[in-house]
């Protein structure tokens, strides 16, 4: 078994390695981290690149693996590219929600036979303070799409990020999920993280390596400490939470991570619930 | 104005954080935290090499600045002209390392001429250090020294071409040193 493995095992290494398939969106969201837009660099990692980073994860031990954005759904290959990971770890694939026409949620119907869900961002129970943050139509799109992927048997978690939400509006962003047939297990609220265009809005809450869990994140420009990590800010990618420029073989990253872990003093656990 | 964009602080890379914790790390570090990996090998090696060791620093200094004028090196020559001088070497032996004049007439010791004659040969090149060369070095210095010393020129010339390259600023406190003691 591998240090790496061993670690996982141990519940001192987190078990996901997160992909940043892209940095490009067809959203700017006003807490974005990377200051994804219709007009940021794609800076893609790759079909292969990512299947060959989740296959080094699995022969290292990790456990699952996660792909995020940019939007992920932009890349023309992505459904398929989602099956072909999920078939090596379990996935989950973050995503906004609004591209899935009609024939990208057929292609991604082979996900209901294996360990994959969806991660969709709904902030809010109402279009009007939903869409405040995300961009018009947004809420429209997503409450849309939810129930077509949950008919197709695709797994759907919802992510909500929010400064702050009071326990009604929660209940009817509950309601909401379920009725859309997402269950309670599936729905994550997160605090907003200060970085990114968040900096420019003044949103959220300010996050280090303590406060963050170690997934190991690989981007195109490196290896990074969670995927809250690989930030842009000003045009320029953040470096504080940058593990190695050396992504593959993934084990250089991957003990580098550990070392840091190690390094730790103890009691400096995620306290954020970020996720 | 650099070539690169020297990582700041805020901006430090986890494995280079410790190097940042005394303040300003100064400009290689500052450049090499763009890849950490690199950094956290580079610089325990270079602290080996250029550093405190079995030979004396006046020594080591010699051939660092001598490499360091001869290859051009703005930003190794400057620090180095300092680190020289801080071995307690004379100001005319420095100036001499500097290229101002000609060494054979600050330094006496064949030891020293013989060594600054073996740094010219592996800094400079090309191609095989000339046999008269070898045959003045060796009977001064055993051999770990003579590994050691012709690892120390190689390694104080790939400094000199990574800065100069790479446009590295001298740092204000090394400026502000050397017009106070007339190097500027």
């Amino acid at each position: 078994m591998s240090e790496v493995a061993e670690a996982v095992r141990d519940g001192v290494l987190p078990g996901r390695v997160w992909l940043y398939a892209n940095y490009h969106c067809n959203l700017a969201c006003t807490y974005c981290l990377t200051e994804s837009d219709p007009r940021a660099q794609r800076r893609e990692l790759g079909e292969q690149r990512a299947l060959a980073v989740a296959r080094q994860a699995a022969d290292l031990g990790f456990t699952a693996l996660g792909v995020t954005g940019g939007e992920p759904f932009l890349l023309p290959y992505l459904p398929e590219l989602l099956a072909r990971l999920a078939a090596i770890l379990p996935l989950v694939c973050l995503s906004n929600g609004t591209v899935l026409t009609e024939r990208r949620l057929e292609r991604l119907r082979p996900l209901a036979e294996l360990p994959a869900a969806i991660q969709i961002s709904l902030d809010r129970p109402e279009p009007q303070a939903n869409d405040a943050m995300r961009g018009p139509e947004n809420f429209r799109k997503v409450v849309d799409a939810i129930p077509r992927l949950v008919e197709r048997g695709v797994r759907v978690r919802i992510a909500t990020t929010v400064d702050a939400i009071d326990d009604e509006q929660r209940e009817r962003l509950c309601s909401l999920h379920r009725r859309l047939g997402v269950p309670d297990a599936d729905h994550v609220i997160r605090p907003i993280v200060r970085r990114g265009r968040a900096v420019d809005h003044d949103l959220g809450v300010d996050a280090g390596p303590a406060d963050l869990p170690a997934e190991l994140t690989i981007t195109t420009d490196g290896a990074f400490w969670s995927p809250f990590g690989p930030t842009v800010h000003g045009g320029r990618l953040d470096t504080d939470l940058l593990i190695t420029r050396t992504t593959m073989p993934l084990r250089v990253p991957a003990a580098a991570l550990l070392r840091l872990v190690r390094a730790r003093p103890p009691g400096t656990d995620a306290q954020l619930n970020i996720q | 104005m650099t070539g690169v964009r020297l990582i700041r602080a805020e901006q430090a890379p986890l494995l280079a954080r410790r190097y940042y914790a005394r303040g300003d790390p100064g400009a290689i570090v500052a450049a090499l935290a763009h890849v950490p990996e690199v950094l956290e090998v580079a610089m325990p090696f270079i602290a080996t090499t250029l550093g405190a060791s079995a030979i004396d620093a006046r020594t080591k200094e010699l051939v660092i600045l001598r490499a360091s004028a001869r290859l051009g090196c703005r930003y190794c020559t400057q620090t180095h002209t300092l680190a020289a001088s801080d071995t307690g070497m004379s100001r005319a032996e420095v100036a001499a390392l500097r290229g101002e004049a000609p060494v054979d007439g600050a330094f006496g010791d064949p030891r020293e001429l013989a060594l600054l004659a073996w740094t010219d040969a592996v800094a400079l090149g090309p191609g095989p250090v000339p046999p008269a060369v070898r045959a003045a070095l060796l009977p001064h210095f055993e051999e770990p020294e003579v590994v050691e010393l012709t690892l120390l020129v190689a390694a104080t010339v790939m400094l000199n071409r990574f800065c100069t390259a790479l446009e590295l600023p001298t740092s204000s406190a090394t400026l502000r040193r050397l017009a106070e003691e007339g190097w500027a």
